[in-house]
């Protein structure tokens, strides 16, 4: 009985782990208390201009396509990538379970509808969880340099045994 | 070969193997062996969605007296395959500094067709006419490959009716509409036999003879008689078959394929890389979004945890060149590539 009980706790002190602070800032207007109509009228315009500054902006700087979520520790990290789906996601989950100082690596796509894949990297002491991410993407680059040279050997050998 | 081989089982550290069983100008077959499921996905989803080709996205109508609607007609037009030959060197147009064409991004069709004697006119993919400047003499023709030189039917017109339009053809890939995809269709097997039991085939008496062999089951060791089954066995084996739209060849579109890839990972290694000085990761990295997350000049130093679990701390007081990675390129306070 006392075990069960102590496994219930377990999640909500997991959960205190996340700063509730960190979620990120809304594009909602900050009051909106009185909402007379004379005021939507001249709020209106000024909401529209306000938006189409901050779209200009973003379209100016590069977007971050790679962000640590919060809750993250240097060996149990979870990052968030923007516009990339289980074609990264999936390739990239089991290179990095290939590397053996990686404890546990998975991926997610939180909801089909936002364009955001997540990966939760957990490494053993002696790396990091972005170390770990870096060399999967490079150890995939490797892979796909490798496939890409073997492809057009057999298309050589190919070519040659259909002309012979 | 460079590929680190590290944990993996014995097939798997020969590395992946490729071995092309047909090929011509319309399709290729291939197969692709001591490889991941996930990689051979991939690279499949990829050849689908994301490789960048030539299609017409905008009409201009001039005269259209058809009895077809103006959206129907460029709708049609929209799906004609171009030669996407040498699109690689093509912007996109939104990232063209131009106003609206240029021959760095889009590429002008027109067509003109009037039915001016008794019978119906029929207008053909080959009335298309490119009319801008081009990168080069190919890019952009439609693809015609049957033996008449007529290409694919756009409309018919009866005696006095006209059309007039002017295309633009705009660098794109499959994800945003699929008339930008450079595959008609990816064939993708593997274990033909279903030795896996990743398949669970209906039958109503007997499977084996209800379900037709697969055209790659001679390739493959039959399951032997009161085989037990095997828990640990991956797929390790996966048939590709690359069938081509046109637009580009299908051996190209296997390795753009896998350079897309590459591209997407570059992109995101540059990202995670881009703004230390040869130092690893820094502050910068994860942004305003998650300012507890700065980090020392040698990557994790003088981290501090706020979440309290103060047990990690010690550990990484130094972490320069005490990881297993101290000697790779990847280790902190190095970074080759850039
Ligand atoms: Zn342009």
């Amino acid at each position: 009985m006392p075990r069960a009980k102590s496994k219930k706790e377990e999640p909500v002190e997991a959960g205190s782990d996340v700063v509730m602070e960190e979620a990120p800032p809304s594009h909602q207007p900050e009051s909106r208390d009185d909402m007379s109509v004379d005021q939507d009228e001249n709020d209106g315009p000024e909401d529209v201009e306000d938006e189409e500054v901050d779209e200009e902006e973003e379209e100016e700087e590069d977007v971050q396509r790679v962000r640590l979520l919060p809750g993250s520790t240097p060996t149990a990290a979870s990052f968030e990538f923007l516009n990339e789906g289980h074609t990264l996601g999936n390739a990239l989950r089991y290179i990095i379970m290939k590397n053996p100082d990686v404890e546990f690596c998975a991926y997610a796509i939180p909801h089909p509808s936002e364009a955001k894949m997540n990966v939760r990297i957990q490494t053993f002491e002696g790396t990091t969880a972005i170390q770990a991410l870096e060399k999967g993407l490079r150890d995939l680059q490797e892979l796909c340099d490798v496939v890409s040279d073997k492809f057009i050997d057999a298309k050589e050998k190919f070519a040659a045994s259909a002309s012979s | 070969m460079d590929y680190d081989p590290m944990v993996m089982d014995d097939a798997e550290a020969m590395g992946p193997v490729v071995k092309i069983s047909q090929a011509d100008s319309v399709r290729v077959k291939y197969q692709l062996s001591n490889a991941d499921i996930s990689f051979a996905n991939s690279l499949r989803r990829v050849m689908l969605a994301e490789i960048p080709t030539l299609a017409i996205d905008l009409v201009e109508i001039e005269e259209n007296s058809s009895v077809l609607a103006d959206e129907f007609i460029a709708h049609r037009l929209g799906l004609i395959p171009l030669n996407s030959e040498g699109v690689d060197s093509m912007f996109f147009s939104r990232d063209c500094d131009c106003d609206g064409t240029c021959e760095r991004c889009t590429v002008t069709l027109t067509l003109h067709a009037k039915c001016t004697g008794d019978e119906n006119m029929h207008v053909f993919a080959r009335d298309l006419v490119p009319t801008s400047e081009r990168i080069n003499s190919v890019l952009g023709n439609p693809i015609i490959t049957d033996a008449d030189g007529l290409g694919p039917l756009i409309l018919k017109l009866r005696p006095g009716q006209e059309v007039k339009l002017v295309c633009i053809a705009k660098k794109g890939i499959a994800k945003e509409h699929a008339k930008w995809a450079p595959s008609a269709a990816i064939g993708f097997e593997y274990d033909p036999h279903n030795k896996l039991h990743h398949l669970d085939l209906w039958y109503e008496q007997d499977p084996k003879a209800e379900w037709p062999p697969s055209e790659y089951a001679e390739w493959e060791e039959p399951p032997q008689e009161g085989e037990p089954f095997d828990y640990d066995a991956v797929p390790n084996r996966f048939y590709f078959n690359v069938e081509s739209a046109g637009s580009l060849p299908p051996d190209v579109i296997v390795s753009e394929g896998i350079k897309v890839i590459q591209q997407k990972l570059a992109g995101l290694i540059h990202e995670l890389s881009e703004g230390d000085g040869g130092d690893g990761m820094n502050g910068d990295y994860g942004g305003p979004r998650s300012p507890e997350y700065a980090t020392g000049a040698d990557g994790f130093g003088g981290y501090t945890t706020p979440f309290g679990n103060g047990g990690n701390q010690s550990s990484w007081g130094g972490a320069g060149g005490t990881t297993p990675y101290g000697t790779t390129p990847y280790g902190a306070g190095q970074s080759t590539w850039s």
